[in-house]
């Protein structure tokens, strides 16, 4: 069998190189964007330790067991590799919430607040903080100067590195174990051995040392990548969500998600699949091109085993080898632009989950190194699909044959519809009537051809169209976290109403002729009331605030986030934003429903409202339209304190208003970074009015926070230089310059485009390649056919024309088919993948037309060509061989 | 009146150690009208033969005249032209176009003639004669081996060409199918004055014939002949 095998792959040369060059491909683009993705994953894994600490989980604990445990502490079921100690000894809440922590080092190491100048305190008036906190402090001197906090003088004994997720109003200062404070709670940062399951040793832990699970706080970010909560079974998540009235496919899809790594896992497994499909169709060409041969074979007693059997040797020995190589070519060259396209999987533009905004997010990603990972498990996994597959495949190729009798094996296919027409009595062009007549001869076979040439065609429109998305939602996402994407932001550190920037820091800024688009805008929290039909428009949506209002943050501070009253009506709070003319114009891109018009807004007193937006990207503001009216409570800037905010006070400390809806968004534009964007929370709700709204309707006069890009030429540090300069008297002001994190950005989203269109256009070589190999086959299948008529007098020039005809309709339907399936089918499961699944903001980016007609253009062309290249070489031939076939 | 000559044609198939003299030194002149019958043993040349004739192949050396025509001077589109207008195919495994019906079938060749009118009197005329009009719109996977000669006849014939080149037509046949289609063939040729040469290697067929021309080695043989020949050979 082998020595059959053999002589096959060698007779059947251009054959043998196709199915090698198949399988080169598909396994270098099976092992390459798995090693891609897998390398994606692993350096997000790195950004978000930097980002949220290298530890899995905390718990408070009482201090005895605080003192007990240890890192490598090793019992059955875990080993812990490390576990830090922290303990807050005071807390003081003047003009920030300042925490006094006294840690060790291994704590330290796990959130990364290595020292960057100085020493630890080792005394009890000591401290060391980070920069940032020491800034906003107030602290200008060096080393060893005093630092006031509260009633205290602290001696600064050293700078910390800032960290990333820091929590809005809570800053951390270092203090010695001499320290004595008012209180004392002591944490366990634990971190776990990443090889065995975290969920697992974390149970084992808790059942040795007696915790309950409630105390556990997991650090999400981290372990979503190593398995830190147990998976429910795929049978169970499926079932739930076909069955559950809650369930869905959207709800399959992230679950599969989170608990599956379906990002990476479906990838592979579509590869493979994408990777069966070509070489299987490649094989199934070359076969069906020696089937009389097998016939034949079958005649002199050779059994349909033993043709199997030479199938699948002949199979295995050019994917042994096809396989590695392409493995080898795949993640080697990959390996080597890997870090030009650093950005494709990183850099959070489409859901940064750690409550950083986008652009903090990317400066803190910026501080690592991105390395390559080869994914082996992909390899292996590709390697044992494959290899079975390929079993699989031979088996279906002789179970072809087994179904067909000796002599249709031999005499080839005459299975078509017979149609009673005489086509030569309606003066039809023959050539026509015989090229469509071979084409769809068998129905079943051309649906299988244009199947295979539409492939690649659409897969390449679905990329295009993803990545137009894509673009738009990054620039979008980029403007609403971070306020329209402006390179400089100034905010206040601070949790408090009473702190703003006053109006003439903002005519400052928009004067300076260093700046431009100047983006002020006011800010207040406020209570929406609603009575229970309308909150309950919609029964899904009743829990949609259930875990703000279980977050203790929002508990404390404004009484939850959304109350049911006696009265059975609900009061939700909302930030409320006053926006300038521009900003208002450039929420259009958001808009879920009606219109917006600066100058309505402002003479009919309307606002904007956003809608609430649940897990799976579907919108909803209590069964409300444009047109309809709500009513607003805010608290009135006489006499406001912090308290006003949980909306508990009497009636006269707050202003409260009704306004009509001009137009449902998705989201706010700038947003503030506080209040009621804190914790995990992003996005929150929001209610949008005009600048002058907000003075006339509730006498907010001063801003919250401003972003401004500086003018085309500037010098950044220059323009940095001077609004520190201006906003150095305003109390609590912080200033971030996000150029480098909008560059990055926009960096990212171009190698995102390069990337995918990259992938795109290999999966359309590979698929070309298939289809000039389908084509040549299903031309050449009918030489005989074309040598009769060749006999009986077509010129050659008639036949060329006959052939053109073959490739123009091909390409021609093939069109037809990926329009159809990219329009009814493909894009719509697109659509509901980005708009609920990848939840992207915005969906109306369609596929270049020109794309489109080239996309076209090129099917026919490549269809051209394919058949053209046959009918050359049946031109060269003899007529009589030809015939004789 | 001549109508096919052909002088000193060779054909040798290969080259140097592998070289095949498929035909040495030919000469033949065909009369219109004339029946001849090709014989031969299996590869004397016989359809190498027909082929040269045909323009199907090209002969290493000599010349083939056609209606006085030099056919190897023609260039490929005018000898595809000219071999569509004056010479009808029949061979053994009847290479009829499987995708099409008999009609279409048989008008196949006329339509690659722009412009020109397809005579479907004739070709009904044609039909009824062979016998097939009530099958045709049958396809040729319906058909028995001779319903499908006599479909492929009636095609070679569709064109009225002035030679008939038939290669084992009755090759597949019965005894009983041989002798009809030989009918027909002999009729055609009477009704229509047309030429055939008729490739067989079946001796009791070809001794019908007019002529019979018997071919060994590449070589035309001399033989015993119960018609005189209308025409002369060259002799090996």
């Amino acid at each position: 069998m082998l020595k059959l095998a053999w002589k096959y792959m060698r007779y059947y040369k251009s054959q043998t190189v196709t199915i090698f060059v198949s399988i080169l491909l598909t396994a270098s683009l099976l092992s390459g964007i798995s090693s891609l993705i897998y390398s994606s994953q692993k350096n997000d894994l790195v950004n978000s330790k930097t980002i949220c600490g290298d530890w899995h989980y905390y718990i408070e604990t009482e201090k005895d067991l605080y003192d007990f445990v240890e890192s490598g502490e090793q019992a059955e079921g875990y080993h812990l590799e490390q576990c830090g100690k922290m303990e807050i000894r005071d807390v003081v809440a003047e003009e920030f919430l300042i925490c006094f922590i006294h840690s060790d080092e291994t704590y330290r190491k796990m959130t990364h607040r290595d020292l960057i100048e100085g020493t630890f305190p080792q005394k009890e008036n000591e401290i060391a903080a980070d920069g940032f906190v020491l800034n906003n402090l107030g602290f200008s001197g060096n080393i060893g100067d005093s630092l006031r906090i509260g009633e205290q003088e602290y001696i600064v004994t050293g700078v910390l590195k800032s960290e990333w997720a820091a929590s809005s109003s809570e800053m951390e200062v270092f203090v010695s174990d001499s320290f004595v404070g008012r209180g004392s709670q002591t944490f366990l940062y634990l971190r776990f051995n990443e090889n065995e399951k975290l969920y697992k040793q974390l149970n084992s832990f808790l059942q040795r040392h007696k915790i309950s699970l409630d105390a556990v706080v997991v650090n999400d970010e981290v372990t979503q990548y190593l398995g830190g909560e147990a998976p429910q079974s795929i049978y169970e998540i499926v079932k739930f969500g076909l069955t559950n009235e809650e369930g869905n496919l959207t709800y399959i899809v992230l679950k599969l998600q989170s608990d599956y790594n379906l990002a990476y896992n479906g990838m592979l497994i579509l590869l493979c699949l994408f990777s069966l499909f070509v070489v299987y169709s490649v094989f199934n060409i070359s076969v069906s091109k020696r089937m009389s041969e097998y016939g034949i074979l079958q005649t002199l007693g050779i059994s349909e085993k033993q043709i199997g059997g030479t199938l699948l040797l002949e199979l295995w020995i050019l994917f042994l080898t096809g396989y590695p190589l392409g493995c080898f070519l795949g993640n080697g060259i990959l390996s080597l632009i890997y870090d030009k396209f650093s950005g494709v999987f990183s850099g959070k533009g489409i859901a940064a989950e750690n409550g950083l905004s986008v652009a903090d997010q990317t400066l803190a990603e910026g501080t690592n190194a991105v390395q390559f990972f080869v994914s082996v498990d992909a390899m292996i996994f590709g390697f044992l699909f494959l290899l079975i597959s390929l079993a699989v495949v031979a088996l279906v190729v002789v179970r072809v044959i087994q179904k067909q009798s000796l002599k249709d094996v031999m005499s080839g296919d005459t299975s078509f519809t017979k149609r009673r027409k005489i086509y030569t009595l309606r003066n039809a062009n023959m050539a026509n009537v015989v090229v469509r007549k071979f084409m769809f001869a068998n129905k079943k076979k051309v649906l299988g051809i244009l199947l295979s040439l539409s492939i690649g065609g659409s897969i390449f429109l679905c990329t295009t169209y993803m990545v137009e998305n894509l673009k738009v939602h990054t620039e979008l996402s980029l403007m609403s976290d971070d306020g329209l994407g402006s390179e400089y932001r100034i905010s206040l550190k601070s949790d408090s109403l009473e702190d703003t920037i006053p109006e003439k820091v903002v005519d400052k800024i928009k004067s300076m002729p260093e700046t431009t688009d100047v983006y002020p805008t006011k800010y207040s929290m406020g209570e929406l009331q609603l009575t229970k039909n309308e909150f309950l428009a919609d029964e899904n949506w009743k829990d949609y605030f259930k875990y703000q209002n279980q977050e203790l943050y929002f508990i404390q501070r404004y009484n939850s986030i959304c109350n049911q009253q006696e009265d059975e009506t609900y009061r939700i709070k909302y930030d409320v934003y006053g926006y300038d003319e521009e900003m208002i114009k450039q929420l259009q891109e958001f808009i879920l429903e009606g219109e917006i018009q600066s100058e309505e807004l402002l003479k009919e007193n309307k606002v904007i409202v956003t809608a609430n937006m649940d897990g799976q990207g579907n919108y909803y503001f209590y069964g409300k339209k444009p047109g309809d009216t709500i009513t607003l409570r805010v608290p009135k800037t006489e006499n406001y304190t912090d308290e006003l905010l949980k909306f508990q006070s009497s009636e006269e400390n707050y202003i409260e208003k009704e306004f009509e809806i001009a137009a449902i968004v998705k989201r706010p534009l700038a947003q503030e970074k506080g209040f009621l964007n804190a914790e995990v929370w992003n996005n929150a709700q929001s209610i949008i009015m005009t600048n002058e709204q907000m003075a006339d309707d509730f006498g907010i006069v001063n801003y919250s926070f401003i972003n401004a890009s500086s003018n085309k030429g500037m010098e950044s540090e220059r323009v940095s230089n001077q609004l520190l300069q201006i906003i150095r008297d305003v109390p609590k002001a912080v200033f971030q310059d996000y150029t480098y994190a909008i560059d990055t950005q926009k960096n990212y989203l171009k190698q995102q485009q390069i990337f995918f269109s990259s992938i795109a256009v290999i999966l359309l070589i590979i698929s070309l390649f298939h289809i000039m190999n389908s084509m040549n086959h299903t031309i050449l299948a009918r030489r005989r056919e074309y040598g009769i008529i060749r006999a009986i007098g077509i010129t050659d020039s008639g036949f060329y024309k006959m052939i053109l005809q073959t490739g123009i309709w091909y390409g021609l339907l093939a069109d037809l088919f990926i329009f159809l399936l990219y329009n009814l089918v493909l894009r719509r499961i697109m659509n509901y993948y980005m708009a609920h699944v990848l939840q992207f903001l915005h969906l109306t980016s369609n596929v270049p037309n020109m794309v489109l007609i080239a996309i076209m253009l090129l099917n026919v062309a490549i269809a051209i060509l394919a058949v053209m290249f046959p009918a050359r070489k049946m031109i060269k031939e003899n007529i009589i061989n030809e015939i004789r076939g | 009146m001549s109508i096919l000559k052909l002088q000193n044609v060779e054909k040798i198939y290969g080259e140097k150690e592998n070289q095949v003299k498929a035909l040495r030194k030919i000469d033949l002149q065909v009369e219109e009208g004339e029946f001849v019958a090709v014989v031969g043993t299996s590869g004397s040349g016989k359809s190498t033969l027909l082929n040269l004739i045909g323009g199907l192949d090209n002969p290493t050396q000599g010349k083939i005249f056609i209606k006085n025509r030099e056919v190897g001077s023609l260039s490929r589109k005018e000898l595809t032209i000219f071999r569509r207008r004056n010479i009808g195919f029949v061979f053994q495994n009847y290479s009829l176009m499987p995708v099409l019906n008999v009609y279409d079938n048989v008008a196949l060749p006329l339509t690659f003639d722009k412009g020109k009118h397809i005579n479907r009197k004739y070709i009904e005329e044609l039909l009824r004669e062979l016998g097939i009009w009530e099958k045709r719109k049958k396809y040729p996977n319906e058909l028995s081996g001779g319903q499908q000669q006599r479909v492929a006849i009636a095609r070679a014939l569709a064109n009225k060409p002035a030679i008939l080149l038939a290669d084992e037509p009755t090759g597949n046949l019965d005894s009983a199918t041989t002798v009809e289609v030989m009918g027909l063939l002999k009729a055609s040729c009477k009704k229509y004055r047309q030429t055939i040469i008729m490739v067989t290697h079946n001796e009791a067929i070809a001794q019908t014939c007019d002529r019979v021309i018997h071919i060994e080695d590449g070589c035309i043989v001399t033989g015993n002949r119960r018609f005189p020949a209308k025409g002369g050979d060259g002799i090996c």
